[in-house]
């Protein structure tokens, strides 16, 4: 991108890009259908009311908000939103408030699914997947949470499911099955060994 | 008439001439069913004399043309195949009457909505299905019998329910027409909501300025006889002569005495909220809800009136210079027959719920659109000065929240209620007009201002008042305990950003909901009711007043949310729509009515429970008793001759043999030579 940069007298420096639209070229006209099919059936529905934004407890900390989300996935915008949107609590009170009695939130779900069939796949993903196989939980115990059950009094936290190796098997099977772990790029063949 | 009457194809095969008329519409029909092909396949079907495919059988040239083979063959029944017959069976009907048919000899057959269209990209399938359409109502028009409309009377009279702007309206311009008209009111006063509201937008007309002249003119006409403080009771009959009874409340004032002069409202030591002013002002036991109220009789409110309590007092008899209280007057019935009605019962407005976000029951100073008209209105208990209720100081800055109640498919209602944004838009204004300091932001979601002159008041409220729009819907309202200020947090959409901000007053913008006293006027006229739950026009675009109980019509804000430009052009409407059938004198009433066989009637009266037009009673006759059908009722839905165990009831044009003849053909395969599979 060619940049340009104007100068004022005494001193003001803007910097210029080159002209910025956004055409049809960076848009997916069957994003909005995809996001249907995988679950966020009212996405077009939405009216862009702001309700849900100004609901959300995570909208207040990120700088993308709920109702600029589901905008973006109207207009097609899939670059824009597959990156991120994780961080959504699935708390559903956008859904409790919506005047459309939508639900945004099976939107950053659908989101979500489709981000991984894209191949964005945040680490923490394979990580919970990985442990899954391997431990049985997807968040184990860390050192800190450790440290605090102690300082607690609480017994240390086991760092399998209980009764892990007699399921370990069934739960390996399962994932095969349904074809998560090549979803996600592991194996769940060697991971559950 | 006897089923034997009736037709049960007695008429030998030999005797009949059936002609077939297949509409292309143009290529609406014929760029997907080979019409050629279906009259010529129609053309081997028994009885069939004569079977074409036309462009437009509609057009004179079509009509002609059916004219011409009437003649010509000798026809003796016709079907025509085209649109649905709530489009064109009258035109059909008129074209082979023309022809010196009877007109119910005429059957039309659908194959535009229920096979054309919604068959487009199968021109085969449709086909087929066009062709077994046929079948059918060719295998009914033999069976057809000849029928003639019947008239009735109208008695040039018409009832109005409600007294808002839309019942003074109607009634005014029947009174002018000429015509008896009794205005019915179940408050004191007439004038209903608009009474209550301070100026009107677009313009900033006065409300009660604008409406007082035309509530004292209606009560001049001597044409129009207002029947405040009372309420209907019951409808019986029918278009052209509805029996209606009427029940006068006692206002234990003589209206003929009382003069209005107030010295027993000064008297009376009992003061009450106002309803009029939503419970801000106070009133007297004795009152007149509003100083221009018409008529201007004085009524005693049974409930809080000391003497009614304990029996004693009687200031206000004392005081009354005519003698004019009474407080052993009675309810008074009135019975009156009229030609004609319209119901003009009006709205109420949406009262946010209780645990509600916006905080409506909890927060003092959250308060409603029309408590707010109450408070800015010059004749209002603040005198026109705008204060707040928790402290009687006027606030500085101010919030609007729209849409509240209205597009709300969760808890409230799906539709726009039309006037809130301009009332909010409005009320800004006034309030900017008083106090050039305020500071006000209205949270919007879309704003429509889609009427005469609303565009230019929403453009002036931002460039001459500076109010502020925020688009977005609030999301969280928090009261602070000391000052009782609240703060607002919404999402302004157009910035992306989470906004708070802290406000003196928030006025909700409370849509339009269907006023609750519609129901039972609703109840007894068998009146249906749209989606949204106010009165269902005939057609929403061409019958707007008319319903489906002929003789009745609606107006203003009973019919759906609407402003008083559209309200008085309703109203105006369904006065001509009223005024036209009692000018004629007479009604047509379609010959398709349920028709019962004595012989077989048991008198059992299920028939009369599943009426839902209330057309069948039971007589005494001859000591039996028997289910009679009042035709001019009667819609023709053929409910009750579904219903009956005896078979003994026949829906004239749809009788048990008609029907079963159809629907042998549709289940009887047909022989389509040449290709149509």
């Amino acid at each position: 991108m060619g940049e340009a940069e104007k100068v004022f007298i005494s001193g003001l420096r803007e910097n210029l890009i080159e002209d910025k639209v956004i055409t049809e070229a960076d848009l997916d006209p069957n994003f909005a259908a995809e996001i249907i099919r995988y679950g966020g059936k009212d996405v077009m529905t939405c009216l862009q009311c702001g309700n849900c934004t100004g609901v959300c407890p995570i909208s207040l900390k990120i700088e993308y908000k709920t109702r600029t989300t589901i905008k973006y996935c109207q207009f097609g915008m899939k670059n824009y939103t597959l990156g991120t949107r994780w961080v959504c609590a699935t708390c559903y009170r956008c859904f409790e408030h919506c005047p459309a009695d939508l639900n945004p939130a099976e939107v950053m779900i659908a989101l979500r699914h489709i981000a991984i069939r894209e191949g964005i796949i945040p680490p923490f993903v394979k990580t919970a997947a990985s442990n899954l196989l391997r431990y049985g939980l997807t968040v184990r115990p860390d050192a800190a949470m450790l440290k605090e059950r102690q300082r607690l009094g609480l017994p240390t936290a086991p760092s399998t499911l209980p009764l892990w190796e007699s399921v370990k098997k069934e739960i390996a099977t399962i994932i095969e099955a349904t074809k998560y772990d090549r979803l996600l790029g592991i194996s769940a063949k060697e991971e559950g060994a | 008439m006897t089923a034997e009457e009736l037709g049960t194809g007695s008429e030998t095969p030999g005797r009949e001439a059936i002609g077939v008329f297949i509409c292309h519409c143009g290529t609406n029909i014929g760029g997907v069913v080979d019409c050629p092909k279906v009259a010529e396949i129609a053309s081997k079907f028994p009885g069939v004399v004569v079977a074409r495919d036309l462009k437009y059988a509609c057009s004179d040239l079509g009509q002609e043309e059916i004219r011409k083979e009437i003649k010509e063959k000798g026809l003796t029944r016709v079907v025509v195949a085209s649109c649905s017959p709530r489009l064109h069976e009258f035109t059909f009907r008129n074209c082979v009457a023309g022809a010196g048919l009877n007109p119910y000899f005429m059957h039309m057959v659908n194959i535009r909505e229920q096979c054309s269209w919604v068959h487009m990209k199968e021109p085969e399938k449709a086909t087929e299905k066009a062709v077994a359409l046929v079948k059918m109502g060719v295998d009914r028009a033999r069976l057809l019998t000849p029928l003639s409309p019947r008239e009735v009377e109208v008695e040039p009279a018409c009832l109005v329910i409600g007294a808002g702007i839309a019942g003074i309206q109607a009634a005014l311009d029947l009174g002018e027409k000429g015509f008896k008209t009794y205005l019915v009111e179940k408050e004191p006063s007439i004038g209903g909501h608009m009474a209550m509201l301070d100026k009107t937008f677009p313009t900033g007309d006065c409300a009660i300025c604008i409406l007082a002249p035309k509530m004292v003119e209606v009560a001049r006409n001597r044409n129009v006889q207002i029947l405040a403080y009372s309420e209907v009771v019951s409808i019986d009959g029918y278009v052209g002569n509805f029996k209606v009874k009427i029940r006068k409340k006692p206002r234990y004032v003589n209206e003929e005495k009382c003069v209005g002069c107030g010295v027993c409202a000064e008297k009376c030591p009992v003061k009450v909220p106002n309803e009029f002013d939503l419970g801000f002002g106070t009133r007297k036991a004795i009152y007149v809800p509003f100083p221009q109220a018409v008529p201007l009789k004085y009524t005693i409110d049974r409930d809080n009136c000391l003497y009614f309590k304990t029996g004693k007092c009687q200031l206000c008899a004392k005081a009354c210079v005519m003698n004019a209280i009474d407080h052993q007057q009675q309810p008074q019935e009135i019975e009156l027959t009229v030609g004609t009605i319209i119901v003009a019962t009006g709205f109420d407005t949406y009262t946010p719920i209780r645990k509600g976000v916006y905080k409506y029951w909890e927060y003092k100073n959250v308060i409603t659109g029309l408590e707010l008209e109450r408070l800015i209105n010059a004749a209002g208990p603040t005198g026109g000065h705008l204060v707040r209720p928790s402290d009687g100081q006027p606030p500085k800055r101010i919030a609007f929240i729209q849409c509240v109640g209205s597009r709300n498919l969760k808890l409230a209602n799906r539709y726009c209620s039309r006037v809130c944004c301009m009332y909010a838009i409005k009320n800004a204004q006034i309030i900017m007009e008083h106090d050039p300091d305020a500071e006000i932001a209205i949270y919007y979601n879309d704003i429509r201002a889609f009427g005469k002159g609303f565009e230019e008041l929403y453009h002036r409220v931002r460039e001459e008042y500076g109010v502020e729009f925020i688009r977005g819907r609030p999301a969280r309202l928090v009261r602070d305990p000391v000052t009782e200020n609240i703060t607002i947090r919404a999402e302004e959409t157009l910035l992306a950003k989470i906004t708070e901000r802290e406000f003196d007053l928030v006025v909700l913008s409370v849509g339009l909901i269907p006023n609750p006293a519609t129901a039972p006027i609703q109840k007894m006229l068998g009146l249906p009711v749209s989606d949204d739950g106010f009165l269902m026009e005939s057609h929403p675009k061409l019958r707007p007043v008319e319903t489906a109980i002929e003789g009745v019509f609606i107006c203003g804000c009973a019919q759906g949310p609407k402003d008083i430009p559209d309200t008085v052009a309703q109203a105006k409407a369904a006065a001509s729509a009223a005024a036209t059938l009692m000018m004629r004198g007479k009604h047509i009433v379609e010959p398709l009515y349920a028709s019962v066989d004595e012989s077989r009637c048991v008198g059992c009266g299920l028939c009369t429970e599943l009426c839902a037009y209330h057309a069948i009673d039971l007589v005494e006759k001859d000591g039996q008793t028997k289910a009679v059908v009042t035709e001019a009722l009667c819609h023709g839905c053929g409910t009750c001759a579904a219903g009956c165990p005896q078979h003994a009831i026949s829906q004239l044009q749809f009788t048990d043999q008609q029907i079963t003849s159809e629907l042998s053909a549709a289940l009887s395969r047909i022989k389509v030579p040449g290709g149509v599979q």
